[in-house]
């Protein structure tokens, strides 16, 4: 099985190297058997690339340790469901998996197009065919085949990196790779448009669904990436602006960017160019942010490979992307020309563009804060990293921006509004906001950030649920509906906006969250079986915890455990017993890493009680189970709010699941044929 | 050996798969399909949206009087030229000998219809603004019929009696 799946992987070059050149020459002298061949050969390589992942998957299964791939991530000793999911622990296998998925999402795309959309097919075909080439190619020749054998067959493999041995990193790459794949099938549609010509808002209309579904899995990867990272790296943190969640963080800024700026060219005919570079730019961030997962160029706890050939591959496709779409665009620059102008900075399409604006600046300052380090490389020598000061600095202010933005839109109208309106709209919303403010203030809070993010939070929440009220009302009194139903009927009769509108609720309650991180505590103590400690959370009550004492547990076999060290914790807030709580140290056989830890949580609505096992007074006492040994570093953190982003993620995807499912907005359509009148700049 | 007859197998699959459009001449359909708006159509269709979406900032109160009717009386012009270009590109569809010259002109009232917008009065003559009138109450009739709301230009499910959007009902108009 594992050699058929090297050989389908050979085969897949030359019938992917065959579906560009038939997607672009059909397109070309439209003739519609070499598209109808370069349509089969996209399923073709869907088929023999999963022949190609079975092969990978039986080598896990079979402990074919002649493999250098599974040798490097899997050994005879790993859970049955680890092995499984080798195939996207390691750069070779996900590189495997990314072509996996791609193969699979454009599959999808010629199969549902397969009647309609004609005219788009044969270059999206092409385009479709391009990058999976690409990364066959990428596969076969840059070193990183998972095929690749070594000379003499290790009796063990190394086994699986400690810190992936966990529920969530088993499904966060898998996540953010379906927002990165799904998110070419757009990219293809917008070079479609720009060869044949069409370059009215069709494209958008055909591929909203898949940049939301794109969108989604973004979110949702990025936000399981925070929980893995909060339960498993044992800091107690879910985001450090390391360079791989900012690489992950990127594509979903322009994605956000080009979601919202694709309504104005719908609604009014206007940036199309600026749609054109949105869609070209996000491509290229989720190619980047692959290539700086997986080629280990900057250093960070993602990076578990070290391999240049490849980066070099990977930036020349980059670059000659780039160039083809720059020179394609500049070609089509006449008929990207705008419609219409916005009449006014009182106006929604001018909401629209300075958030677009804000997600771009904190998509540069992301990528200019994660690049730095190698630039300083490369001109000094020295790798001087910005750290998360500087990122918190440049994009804490754009969010409140952007947060405020998310009130100030639904509010404002199309083309010009009114300042008088805008005053009477926002009277209430900014009241209660300003309200929200001075009565945390009143009750203790004093952190200014936290103050203002959560004053802005609650305007833009009144102004929601206004909006919701509004409707909800009216429908109720005409159709003389309960208001639960009328609510229900309200959402689900215009999808896209109240979807729309759940989704920014969901943001929202992450924001609130964020700032809950203004009021962590962090205490350490060095405790003895039977020590109680005494921590305060800033909601006023105080938690009693007992230490009960550690528990070893040595050569277990299981999960290529050496020793594990439970130290058990009794909980107790205000008094009232809730339950123990553990924390673990544990030392895998493998790799000689240093001890891991795993941490005990303990959530509430309003927050997280966050254990950590930092240290065992005298490890070596402690795995011969001395009893005198059981001295430990507790480390208790609370975490005020963090169970909102889980929370608020749940909403944004409900929210989104609700504007993408089908029968939204059939009838809205878009603006087309270019007018006469003179054009202001295409960017604009 | 059965490797490679797998191989092979796999190999001459893939190959008949992808080379028999070619080689018997399967021919994947490229044309644009008929039910689709054409340009005109949509452009005219998105005018007489904003329409709607203007009336339904004013009825909402995001909008105020004076505003609302100058960008009434804007949007009314661009519905009025896009209305004419439509026509024109109908009539151009009938008789193409004679469709450059009717584009040609229509690019004319395209661009009066523009700056006749800051004025805020539509051109074309008191005939050409019944013939719109005429057009936008077709076009709300159409709209009724696929659910759209006359009043607030928001999409609801087919067959539904009221807006979701603004209550409007939407049932006892479609026997109007």
């Amino acid at each position: 099985m594992t050699l058929l799946g090297e050989f389908a992987l050979w085969i897949s070059l030359p019938v992917a190297a065959w579906g560009v050149i038939l997607g672009y020459a059909g397109g070309r002298t439209q003739r519609g058997d070499l598209v109808l061949s370069a349509e089969r050969s996209i399923y073709a390589v869907f088929g023999l690339l999963i022949l190609a992942s079975l092969g990978v998957g039986a080598a896990f299964l079979g402990d074919k340790f002649e493999y250098w791939y599974i040798a490097s991530y899997s050994n005879r000793n790993l859970e049955l469901f680890y092995k499984v999911t080798g195939l996207w622990a390691g750069q070779r296998g996900s590189l495997l998996f990314w072509a996996l998925l791609l193969g699979l999402f454009s599959s999808i795309c010629v199969f549902t197009n397969r009647n309609k959309n004609r005219e788009f097919m044969p270059y999206v075909a092409g385009v479709l065919q391009t990058i999976l080439l690409f990364f066959i190619v990428v596969l076969l020749f840059a070193d990183v085949n998972p095929f690749e054998r070594l000379d003499f067959v290790p009796a063990d493999g190394q086994g699986l990196n400690p810190q992936l041995q966990n529920y969530w990193m088993t499904i966060h790459p898998p996540t953010l790779y379906l927002g990165f794949t799904s998110f070419t099938i757009p990219f293809a549609f917008a070079v479609a448009a720009l060869l044949n010509g069409r370059l009215d808002a069709r494209w958008i209309q055909l591929t909203r669904r898949w940049i939301l579904t794109s969108w989604l899995f973004l979110s949702v990867g990025i936000v399981f990436g925070m929980r893995w990272a909060y339960e498993e790296l044992g800091w107690g943190g879910y985001w450090f602006w390391d360079p791989v969640e900012n690489a992950s963080l990127l594509p979903w800024l322009t994605a956000t960017a080009f979601l919202h700026s694709i309504q104005i060219q719908e609604n009014r005919g206007m940036l199309k160019v600026w749609n054109m570079s949105l869609v070209l730019m996000t491509f290229l961030l989720t190619i980047f942010a692959t290539f700086l997962t997986r080629s280990g160029l900057i250093e960070s706890v993602h990076s578990f490979a070290q391999e240049l050939k490849i980066a070099y591959i990977f930036l020349s496709f980059m670059g000659a992307t780039l160039a083809a779409c720059v020179v394609l665009i500049l070609y089509r620059l006449p008929q990207l020309r705008t419609e219409n102008q916005i009449e006014s900075f009182l106006s929604r399409e001018s909401a629209f563009l300075f958030n677009n604006l804000l997600l771009l600046g904190a998509a540069f300052s992301v990528m200019w804060g994660t690049m730095f380090p190698l630039i300083s490389e490369g001109i000094t020598g020295q790798q001087i990293s910005v750290g998360p000061p500087f990122f918190e600095k440049v994009n804490f202010p754009i969010g409140l921006v952007l947060l405020a933005l998310v009130g100030i839109g639904p509010v404002i109208a199309w083309r010009r509004a009114t300042k008088r309106n805008l005053q009477k709209n926002f009277a209430t919303p900014v009241a209660v906001g300003l309200f929200t403010g001075v009565a945390l203030w009143i009750l203790g809070a004093r952190h200014e950030l936290a103050l203002v993010t959560w004053s802005i939070s609650a305007f833009v929440l009144t102004v929601i649920f206004t909006e919701f009220w509004k409707g909800t009302k009216a429908r109720a009194r005409i159709e003389g509906e309960g208001h639960v139903l009328a609510f229900f009927h309200l959402i689900t009769r215009n999808r896209r906006r109240w979807g729309g509108y759940m989704v920014h609720i969901g943001f929202v309650m992450m924001c609130i969250a964020f700032a809950g991180a203004a009021y962590n505590t962090d205490s350490r103590f060095n405790v003895q079986p039977g020590d109680v400690v005494e921590v305060a959370s800033p909601f006023g009550h105080t938690y009693q915890l007992t230490y009960e004492g550690l528990s070893m547990t040595l050569n277990r076999g299981q999960r290529n455990l050496l020793w594990q060290a439970i130290a058990t914790v009794s909980v107790a807030q205000d008094g009232d017993p809730k339950g123990i709580l553990t924390t673990e140290k544990r030392q895998y056989t493998n790799r000689n890493t240093q001890p891991m830890t795993e941490v005990g949580i303990r959530s509430i609505v309003q927050e997280d009680l966050y254990l950590i096992l930092s240290a065992l007074n005298d490890p070596a006492g402690a795995v011969r189970a001395d009893p005198d040994a059981q001295g430990i570093d507790l480390q208790v953190l609370i975490k005020p709010l963090v169970g909102w982003i889980w929370l608020g993620c749940l909403m944004l995807a409900i929210g989104t699941i609700i504007a993408l499912w089908p029968s939204v907005d059939r009838t809205r359509v878009a603006t087309e044929a270019p007018k006469s009148e003179p054009a202001t700049a295409g960017a604009g | 050996m059965t490797l490679y007859l797998g191989v092979a197998l796999v190999a001459a699959a893939v190959v008949l798969f992808i080379l028999q459009p070619v080689v018997r001449g399967l021919h994947a359909s490229l044309e644009r399909e008929d039910d689709e708006l054409t340009e005109t159509e949509a452009r005219k269709r998105v005018a007489l949206l904003a329409l709607r979406d203007v009336e339904y900032d004013f009825l909402s109160g995001k909008l105020d009087e004076d505003d609302y009717r100058s960008l009434k009386a804007e949007l009314t012009a661009e519905a009025l030229a896009a209305l004419e270009a439509d026509e024109a590109a109908k009539a151009g569809r009938r008789v193409p000998a004679g469709a450059r010259q009717m584009v040609a002109t229509t690019g004319g009232a395209d661009d009066d219809g523009v700056a006749g917008a800051a004025s805020d009065t539509p051109p074309g003559g008191a005939g050409a603004e019944e013939a719109l009138e005429a057009e936008i109450a077709r076009m709300r009739g159409a709209l009724r019929g696929s659910g759209v709301c006359p009043s607030c230009a928001y999409s609801n499910e087919e067959g539904s009696r009221f807006c979701s959007a603004c209550g409007h009902a939407l049932a006892d108009t479609v026997t109007a």
